[in-house]
């Protein structure tokens, strides 16, 4: 059981005095390391409750907390909490500030007051978690609305915060694109961060979270895992969501006794062996531990393992990329891709951070425990 | 809050635009060339009468301030005419502060008096016309009385880009707060700075986005109206010009009725 | 089948300096047919949707509207768009005037539109989109999502011959994306060619069997999903990504070593095709309007109690928004899968729709199951 990381208790907040209640005595808490998702339609409330856990919006009645205690509400306090606590915005156009790259990813460090040299080496990471370092002197004008999104994520990650606030940050963004994200979000959930994510994706939302909350006409519906809400069918209308599709397919199996139907599959690969004929052996996955030193590629060479497919997962493994300059096929959602190839009976090699191995090896493991049948998984 | 949701909330919407316009300009006039203080004191409740209703007594912060701003504007303007009396006649009060040389007469403090209720009527008055006539009524009645259609809608456009340019900034600099954007002084400024920097890259991406999207509905170069207000009927021109004539006699009736001086004599002691 | 549009060899840049943002281009557009463009950001999907409009013109090769080059007159234009609308990804920038049916009317009063037929043209789109209780209402205070439905009913009411929206589903939480999605459907039925540009791999698949994919500029793919689908090495080139449904297919399929084809496209497909089921439930198939489809429910759940309802088609929705019904969204691929799950189910729809439901029937053939429909005729 996790410790409450930031809470709010009976909230209620509307824009103006005599407009409907955007939150209406709203009780939420999200768990230390809990990767959350907040899911609800449009309007139901969820970026008034960012804005409000973040301070920026002070709730009329109900408290606030963040480490178990209240928010305050004065400058200085606002301050310190918000090195803490860190807010991504949908729309990215509303969060620049500055006509350059590098400038706009190190207004948020600057304003933590940090060294020159602390700034520069945190702007650097940062955009090289997000696959722009190629555009660190570009101007944001030239730059797309997905970029756009990547460079407000890069200035974010820049301020190293314990909580990420992410609001729809897949929304507009290529379907790459949204896996990288969803990859930093795993990763930063790996390194410590509390992760809180909303977002209509929501295959996406159900293969990341862990717990989800969802918000309904200014109230909280359902808090807790994905699975006893997607099964209530009437409760997910209600609430304006659908189910996401391995779910359904799922339920729609096991009604006609194709297999059972815990355990719940949570992304494509699972769904497939679930219904597929088990306890065939399937190809192998290796699995090559790379730190930002390790040469990959040479790695490769000599396990003997050249000419396979190869997927790439985690942030050191992307930085060792860029440095020793190996190549990957699959260089978004490495692991389900890799995992698709060992199904179609290759073996595959996964390029992985050591941080993620967990869930690099999820579904493999998924299948392996389950008795769908047999990936070897073998880890260098 | 945009001026047109304050004005298309009226109750005095669908009254003519031209027709408010003419009536304003009217009452306005009339206070002008009158010497009695009576007239603006008349005209001044009109205008505060009018506000009252076109508004329901909401009045948004924004035009409170505004209104406020302009009255202390002009108790300032008045304050000066006052102590700059003509010399030749006899003083009420003479003094001096700081590098001020105050001569106050008995002409120049009823003048300040008058010249400040015509400002304030003009002031209530043009605001109970704003409020209640949203720009495209406006920009409607500008092309009726063949303004330069040019002109109407660059009025048209500036305004609308204004109030969505100040949306934006207002987003932006609450956008400032989560990357701790007022740690400080010269943080602070640095941040405005930048929204203001933004909302002009903003401005400028819109320009080009919204010529392409109004291109596609076929925009013609004015925004035309579906909904035309009211033209001017003859009954605005009747009253607005009768009520100004009758204001103008009342106005010649009642010249020195009110002697400002008398009522603060007791107060100052002159 | 009528070519609504043809380019041919189309190049565009914004500036003579920068590279072109289309660059030989050339599409074929039928009357009538459902067009999904796919395409990564920056691939160029904007600009061909104002070059469609007559916005830019090309430097170099034609744009052929019914058969004939694309004037760049005023009257030319004007003709142009009257039969052609877009809707813009983000409505903020299209949407223009204070008041939610003065900007509907902002397309047909452009258009020379005669004043009264512009008022009926309103009030039909804005009923088309649910949004008439909003006509006199400043655009501010609506969400996102309203906006953007405004944003369709302005492009409705210039009645176009070919409708274009730019990522319609984008911001759109799911209920709303599958609404939209439906009004497309109606609208090719109802005679408009549509067509949609979108990231939503998934939703195109179940809706577009032929996708024009475009690549920096040009397509790139133009053809069946499938054999698209089938390259993963070139959808990845194109900054996109396979189904979940397709990727599901062909693993189960190799497992099981039987034929990926036929593709399934739905849930109601896949379960066709992979559980062995040969039972049907029946479908209890209710045409109805908004006037009768409340007496058209009741009667039905008269009849049978237990069974799931669907509803399908927003007049019927709006009717029965306030009665107990199970799948009030994505409600035709709901049914066919509780039939194939050997239940029954009721599926009240407007009217319209009735050719989908007999498409959706004839593809679960291909699947080797007959769906037991009722009362559709």
């Amino acid at each position: 059981m996790s410790d409450i990381l930031l809470q709010t208790e009976d909230v209620t907040y509307a824009y103006s005095r005599k407009g409907p209640k955007v939150l209406d005595h709203m009780s939420i808490s999200i768990g230390k390391g809990v990767k959350t998702a907040i899911l609800g339609s449009n309007g139901a409330g969820k970026s008034t409750l960012f804005s409000v856990l973040n301070a920026l919006y002070k709730p009329e009645s109900g408290v606030v907390r963040y480490k178990g205690e209240p928010l305050s509400y004065r400058h200085k306090g606002k301050i310190k909490m918000r090195s803490e606590v860190s807010i991504l915005f949908q729309n990215p156009n509303d969060m620049v500030f500055k006509p350059y790259v590098e400038q706009d990813v190190a207004y948020g460090p600057e304003n933590m007051k940090l060294p020159k040299d602390e700034v520069e080496a945190r702007v650097s990471e940062a955009l090289f978690a997000v696959g722009m370092e190629r555009y660190r002197k570009s101007p944001i004008m030239k730059l797309s609305y997905g970029q756009r999104k990547r460079i407000t994520l890069a200035g974010v990650l820049a301020m190293k915060p314990s909580v990420l606030i992410m609001d729809e940050p897949t929304a507009g963004l290529d379907p790459q694109m949204a896996y990288e994200v969803m990859e930093i979000a795993e990763q930063l959930h790996k390194t410590g961060v509390t992760v809180i994510m909303s977002s209509h994706d929501t295959d996406l939302t159900y293969a990341w979270a862990d717990e989800i909350r969802v918000l309904n006409s200014a109230k909280c519906v359902y808090s807790g895992l994905p699975e006893p809400f997607y099964s209530d069918y009437s409760l997910v209308q209600k609430s304006g969501l659908l189910t996401p599709s391995v779910f359904k397919m799922n339920a729609a199996m096991a009604d006609l006794g194709k297999c059972s139907l815990e355990p719940y599959p949570r992304t494509q690969t699972q769904m497939s062996v679930k219904i597929a004929n088990k306890g065939r052996d399937f190809g192998t996955l290796y699995v090559i531990k790379t730190d930002k030193e390790t040469d990959a590629g040479t790695v490769i060479e000599n396990e003997g393992l050249k000419g396979l497919h190869t997927g790439l997962y985690g942030m050191s493994a992307r930085i060792a990329r860029n440095s020793f300059g190996f190549d990957a096929d699959f260089l978004y959602n490495g692991p389900e891709n890799c995992t698709m190839k060992c199904l179609s009976g290759t073996d595959s090699v996964l390029i992985c951070d050591p941080l993620m191995l967990d869930k690099a090896v999820s579904s493999a493991n998924f299948i392996n425990d389950n008795g769908y049948g047999k990936i070897d998984i073998k880890v260098i | 809050m945009e001026m047109d949701e304050l004005s298309y909330s009226s109750r005095m919407v669908n009254w003519s635009p031209l027709g408010k316009l003419f009536f304003v300009m009217a009452l306005l006039i009339v206070g002008l060339i009158t010497d009695s203080i009576v007239v603006p004191l008349i005209t001044f409740t009109i205008g505060v009468a009018l506000m009252a209703y076109s508004t329901n007594l909401k009045v948004p912060l924004i035009l409170g301030l505004a209104i406020l701003e302009a009255i202390l504007i002009m108790v300032l303007g008045s304050g000066m005419i006052s102590i700059m009396g003509d010399h030749s006649a006899p003083a009420i009060w003479e003094g001096k502060i700081l590098w001020f040389d105050i001569y106050m007469t008995e002409e120049s403090f009823n003048k300040a008096w008058l010249i400040f209720f015509r400002a304030v009527a003009g002031v209530t008055l043009m605001l109970a016309f704003a409020c209640s006539t949203p720009i495209p009524h406006l920009a409607q009645a500008f092309r009726s009385l063949h303004f330069p259609s040019e002109i109407t809608e660059l009025i048209v456009l500036v305004y609308r880009y204004a109030f969505l340019l100040l949306e934006k900034f207002l987003v932006m600099i609450d956008a400032a707060q989560c990357r701790l954007g007022y740690n400080g002084t010269m943080t602070t400024m640095r941040s405005y700075g930048g929204a203001m920097a933004g909302t002009f890259i903003f401005s400028m991406e819109l320009a080009d986005k919204s010529e392409a999207a109004l291109a596609c509905r076929n925009y013609n170069g004015y925004f035309p109206i579906f909904r035309p207000p009211k033209s001017m009927s003859w009954a605005w021109a009747v009253v607005s010009i009768g009520l100004a004539v009758l204001l103008y006699f009342v106005g010649e009736y009642t010249k020195g009725w009110i002697n400002m001086v008398q009522l603060f004599a007791p107060l100052f002691g002159w | 089948m009528v070519e609504l549009f043809r380019m041919e060899d189309v190049t565009f840049a914004h500036n003579p300096s920068l590279p072109p943002v289309l660059n030989g281009f050339n599409l074929s557009i039928e009357e009538g047919s459902r067009t999904a463009i796919l395409g990564a950001n920056g691939a160029g999907k904007t600009t061909l949707f104002y070059t469609l409009t007559g916005v830019y013109k090309p430097q170099q090769g034609q744009v052929l509207f019914k058969g004939s080059p694309v004037e760049y007159t005023k009257e030319g234009l004007r003709n142009l768009r009257s039969d052609v609308a877009v809707v813009l990804q983000n409505p903020d920038e299209q949407i223009f005037c204070s008041l939610v049916e003065e900007d509907v009317a902002f397309g047909p009063l452009n258009l020379g539109v005669d004043r009264d037929e512009v008022e009926e043209r309103v009030t039909k789109a804005l009923r088309d989109v649910r949004m008439s209780e909003y006509a006199r209402r400043p655009l501010q205070q609506l969400s996102g999502g309203q906006r953007k439905r405004v944003a369709i009913a302005g492009a409705l009411a210039m009645h176009p011959k070919i409708l274009i929206m730019d990522e319609p589903t984008a911001g759109l939480d799911p209920q709303a994306s599958m609404e939209v999605m439906e009004m497309a459907e109606r609208l090719r039925l109802s005679g408009v060619t549509v067509m949609i540009s979108t990231h939503d791999i998934d939703i195109v698949y179940k809706w577009a069997s032929i996708s024009d994919v475009l690549n920096s500029g040009r397509i790139e793919f133009s053809g069946n999903s499938e054999e698209f689908y089938s390259d993963p090495e070139r959808v990845y080139r194109c900054g996109l990504l396979t189904p979940t449904v397709f990727n599901m297919n062909l693993d189960v399929s190799f497992i099981n070593g039987i034929d990926p084809s036929p593709y399934p496209r739905n849930c109601c497909e896949f379960t066709a095709k992979f559980s062995g089921a040969s039972r049907s439930g029946t479908i209890h198939c209710i045409p109805a309007g908004e006037e009768d489809a409340l007496a058209k429910y009741e009667a039905a759940i008269a009849d049978c109690r237990d069974v799931d309802v669907g509803v399908y088609g927003s007049n019927s929705r709006y009717a029965l928004r306030d009665s107990r019904v199970n799948f009030r969204f994505d409600a035709m691929d709901a049914c066919f899968t509780d039939a194939v799950r050997g239940r029954d189910s009721v599926l009240i729809y407007d009217s319209v729709f009735e050719p989908l439901i007999k498409e959706q029937a004839a593809r679960l053939k291909e699947f080797g199951f007959d769906t037991s429909l009722e009362g559709c005729r």
